[in-house]
């Protein structure tokens, strides 16, 4: 009855993923290239990424994108020094990130960190003051001891207080205006407290759209609950060892219902991973017996999955010390 | 030959409020010298101040007059800037400063030589098309006019500010003949009708009492009574705008160093007005660059304060401030916003009254060729000036790249450096040859805690958040950094998994440590 008229790339269904005329960069994983719009993480708009706590494995996520887009560890030691020839291989902006990168593991992961850039734009350790006070992500747990199953409050998740400060550095917004309105830089990671105000994101989404590569803030999950101008919006929670759950809030397209389950790249070894992954079916036993088998039961079984991980290393004079 | 005259009607006028800030923007301003009018602006002028009345009677005619004293060096120095801005178009430019013997008042300008440059340019129009966008940011009034002869140039610049294209390319007033005239008789018929008051001033009231009012009238009168009557001098200027004697000029030479003073109009108490003034001296110092055809390396603002008036107490008579972008620049905007940033941090010690640039450091060398499209070179370099921006405004240290050091001990592995603009996309030296051996590593955490975070420990299992963790892999012992003060970095490494699902990486002290503690320390997470 009705032609399928072909819509402008610009406009969508509701029933459909828009692609339109982003551009986008693989993932480097299918399944999430899959539910993206596009098929990959869009260039020249926010894609916020939401996390219970750092160091879930977020960067593990997004590091095949990294890599692709400048070609790789191969392609920027092949760039020379200085010159012409290194510019091909686009800079790497990282603003505020909640702890120190290890060189090591950007070498591991295949990431080339001649182009990386990190700007600190905390208070603390700004304008003429001297050694600031440590990263406020890191403040050490106050009462670890004396209560050892804290309950959280309702509705807080645990480790709420990680991503504090609550309100950003006065020139951290300036400066990630700056950046992504120059257009000079290929991919821009931001870590940005919860409380920012509607319009300072609906700004970043206008100064983005001069980027361009993928630009990526990083949040608390507490924020998925605040309106925000960024088009693509996803919540990430590990899911056991070398897994990440991930759930799409919000997307040019429909409503994802299940999360999806990524396998990211594995830190562990084989058998070690066989052991972690039998130790965590055996957890989820332990809990579908339901809280009353016990402390005393969980500690058991505990001792039990132990031996079972540790005889993969017989001969390891720590590991029978630590038993 | 052909002249270009550039007279500036309020130049004085200009050079003193040129750093009026906003406030004061509707009020008249006057200069005096010894207690009278020397000089009024429109508003007062609007109010009825003449040249001439006392400062009393200015004051009863407009309370809130602005007053200030005329000064023939701030004049030379405003007028220096526009003869710089003429060196970029032509070599030959004479600049006339008020109080430059033999020179009237209202002859006092800038003059050059441009026949030879027109070709260039690709015409007159265009020259002078270009020439006024240049000195529209120094922000004076400019009257031009172009003619055969420099005086004749000066004189009509001064008349009438509608002969910019001179009066060779005038459509000739009379019925068209069969020829055009020559462009040194149309300039010399024009000059017919000029009034004396501009040729000779200090004469204009004896020649208006013998009834002679134009050039013309001066024209008829025999030679040698003339010459007696007012001097030779009278004479050799009316031949040398009609041609008829040359002129001799001596050309402008470029100083090897830049040097500007600015008095500001009001005390600044605030780094913002300080900006404003500093705007200025940068177009000044942006126009000596331009025709010593450079860029600038670096230069010092200096910001003069308050005298002191207690000989004991220590507060600066002047504070520099060194600019040096890391690629020479003449952009005026990228120059002004550095500028902006770096005064927006540093705190005022006292308040400025006079402002002062020095640049002793040029880099003579042709400019970056624009591009139409972007190509890696331009965006590294755009890459660097936002590097450059940023520093400025968050600190220099908040910029920071890696650098990899060949340490077995992951938290001397990596150490963040601040990022230099100029070196960008370079890699540190030894940083290649650090990485070389990271495949030879265990699994290493992305994340790396600046300092480890102490474990509580439980039935000898370390815990976190107040839950046990799961020790995964076994230990990766490390042993090194025995030269250290703080001693051996005696560790073995495991990976352990929280309760939450993630991966973390800790590690337990093999010696036994006197403080107290457990000896499981928290070092990265594997995000």
């Amino acid at each position: 009855m009705s032609p399928d008229l072909a819509l402008h790339p610009a406009v969508w269904r509701a029933s459909q993923i828009g692609s339109g005329t982003l551009r986008t960069s693989a993932s480097g994983f299918a399944a999430l290239d899959a539910q993206l719009p596009g098929g990959g993480w869009p260039h020249g708009v926010l894609t916020e990424l939401l996390l219970p706590q750092p160091g879930i494995g977020e960067l593990r996520l997004l590091a095949p994108a990294l890599a692709a887009l400048g070609g790789g560890a191969g392609g920027g030691a092949g760039g020379g020094a200085g010159g012409g020839a290194a510019g091909s291989e686009p800079c790497v902006m990282l603003f505020d990130p909640p702890a120190s990168l290890s060189a090591w593991a950007l070498a591991q992961c295949g990431l080339s960190t001649r182009h990386w850039l990190v700007v600190q734009a905390r208070a603390g350790q700004g304008r003429g003051g001297a050694a600031g006070p440590q990263p406020l992500v890191w403040r050490p747990n106050n009462a670890p001891d004396t209560a050892p199953n804290i309950a959280p409050a309702p509705g807080l998740p645990r480790g709420a207080n990680r991503l504090a400060p609550l309100l950003p550095a006065a020139d951290l917004l300036w400066a990630l205006e700056q950046t992504l309105k120059s257009g000079h830089v290929g991919a821009v990671l931001a870590w940005l407290p919860v409380n920012l105000r509607a319009d300072a994101l609906r700004r970043l989404q206008l100064a983005a759209q001069a980027q361009a590569g993928p630009v990526f803030l990083f949040r608390d999950a507490l924020a998925r609950s605040r309106p925000s101008a960024a088009p693509l919006r996803l919540l990430l929670q590990p899911a056991g060892v070398d897994g990440l759950s991930l759930r799409l809030l919000k997307r040019r397209g429909p409503l994802l219902a299940q999360p999806l389950r990524l396998q990211l790249p594995p830190v562990l070894a084989p058998q070690q991973q066989a052991a972690a992954e039998a130790r965590q079916r055996a957890r989820e036993q332990l809990q579908r017996l339901g809280p009353a088998a016990g402390l005393a039961a969980a500690d058991s079984a505990g001792g039990q999955a132990d031996p079972a991980g540790r005889q993969a290393d017989p001969a390891d004079p720590a590991a029978q010390r630590l038993r | 030959m052909l002249w270009l005259a550039l007279h500036l009607p309020a130049l004085s006028l200009e050079a003193w409020s040129a750093t009026r800030c906003a406030e004061w923007a509707g009020r008249p301003g006057v200069l005096l010298h010894e207690h009278q009018v020397v000089h009024a602006d429109a508003a007062a002028l609007a109010r009825g101040v003449r040249p001439g009345m006392k400062r009393a009677t200015a004051l009863a005619l407009a309370p809130d007059l602005l007053q200030g004293s005329a000064d023939a060096r701030r004049d030379a120095q405003a007028l220096r800037a526009v003869a710089h801005v003429a060196l970029g178009f032509s070599p030959s430019v004479a600049w006339l400063p008020p109080g430059t013997p033999g020179v009237a008042p209202a002859l006092v300008g800038v003059r050059l030589e441009v026949l030879s440059c027109l070709r260039y340019f690709g015409g007159l129009p265009a020259l002078l098309a270009r020439l006024q966008q240049a000195l529209a940011p120094l922000g004076h009034q400019v009257r031009l006019a172009s003619a055969p002869t420099a005086l004749g140039a000066a004189l009509l610049a001064a008349w009438r500010d509608d002969l910019a294209l001179g009066p060779h390319s005038q459509q000739p007033q009379a019925p068209q003949p069969l020829q055009p005239p020559q462009p040194l008789q149309a300039l010399q018929t024009l000059l017919d009708g000029l009034p004396l008051g501009l040729l000779a001033a200090e004469q204009a009231a004896a020649l208006a009492g013998m009834g002679l009012h134009r050039l013309a009238d001066l024209r008829q009168l025999p030679r040698d009574g003339l010459a007696r009557r007012f001097g030779p001098a009278l004479l050799a200027a009316i031949d040398q705008a009609r041609g008829e004697a040359p002129e001799v000029y001596r050309w402008l030479t470029l100083p090897p160093r830049f040097a500007s003073r600015l008095e500001l109009m009001a005390r600044a108490d605030t780094n913002a007005q300080v900006l404003a003034g500093a705007r200025l001296l940068l177009v000044r110092l942006l126009a000596w660059a331009g025709a010593r055809q450079s860029r600038i390396a670096r230069f010092t603002l200096v910001m003069h304060h308050e005298p002191r008036h207690r000989h004991d107490s220590n507060s600066p008579t002047e504070t520099p401030l060194l600019i040096a972008p890391a690629q020479p620049a003449a952009d005026i905007e990228h120059l002004h916003s550095l500028l902006a940033e770096r005064l927006g941090r540093l705190p005022l010690p006292a308040p400025a009254l006079e402002l002062s640039l020095r640049c002793e450091h040029l880099v003579v060398a042709a400019a970056p060729n624009g591009e139409l499209f972007a190509s890696p070179g331009s965006q590294r370099e755009g890459l660097a000036r936002l590097v450059e921006r940023l520093q400025a405004r968050l600190g220099h240290d908040q910029v920071q790249r890696l650098v990899a050091v060949a340490d077995h001990r992951p938290e001397h592995a990596t150490r963040w450096l601040a990022a230099d603009p100029a070196r960008l996309g370079q890699a540190a030296p030894g940083t290649d040859e650090a990485l070389a051996g990271a495949r030879l590593l265990g699994p290493q955490p992305l994340w790396l805690l600046p300092q480890a975070q102490p474990l509580a420990e439980r039935a000898q299992l370390p815990l976190h958040e107040g839950r046990a963790l799961h020790l995964l892999a076994g230990p990766e012992r490390l042993e090194s950094g025995w030269w250290d003060a703080c001693g051996p970095a005696v560790r073995d490494y495991f990976i352990a998994q929280a309760a939450s699902g993630a991966l973390l990486w800790i590690y337990r002290h093999r010696l036994a440590i006197d403080e107290p503690g457990s000896g499981w320390f928290l070092h990265g997470l594997f995000a």
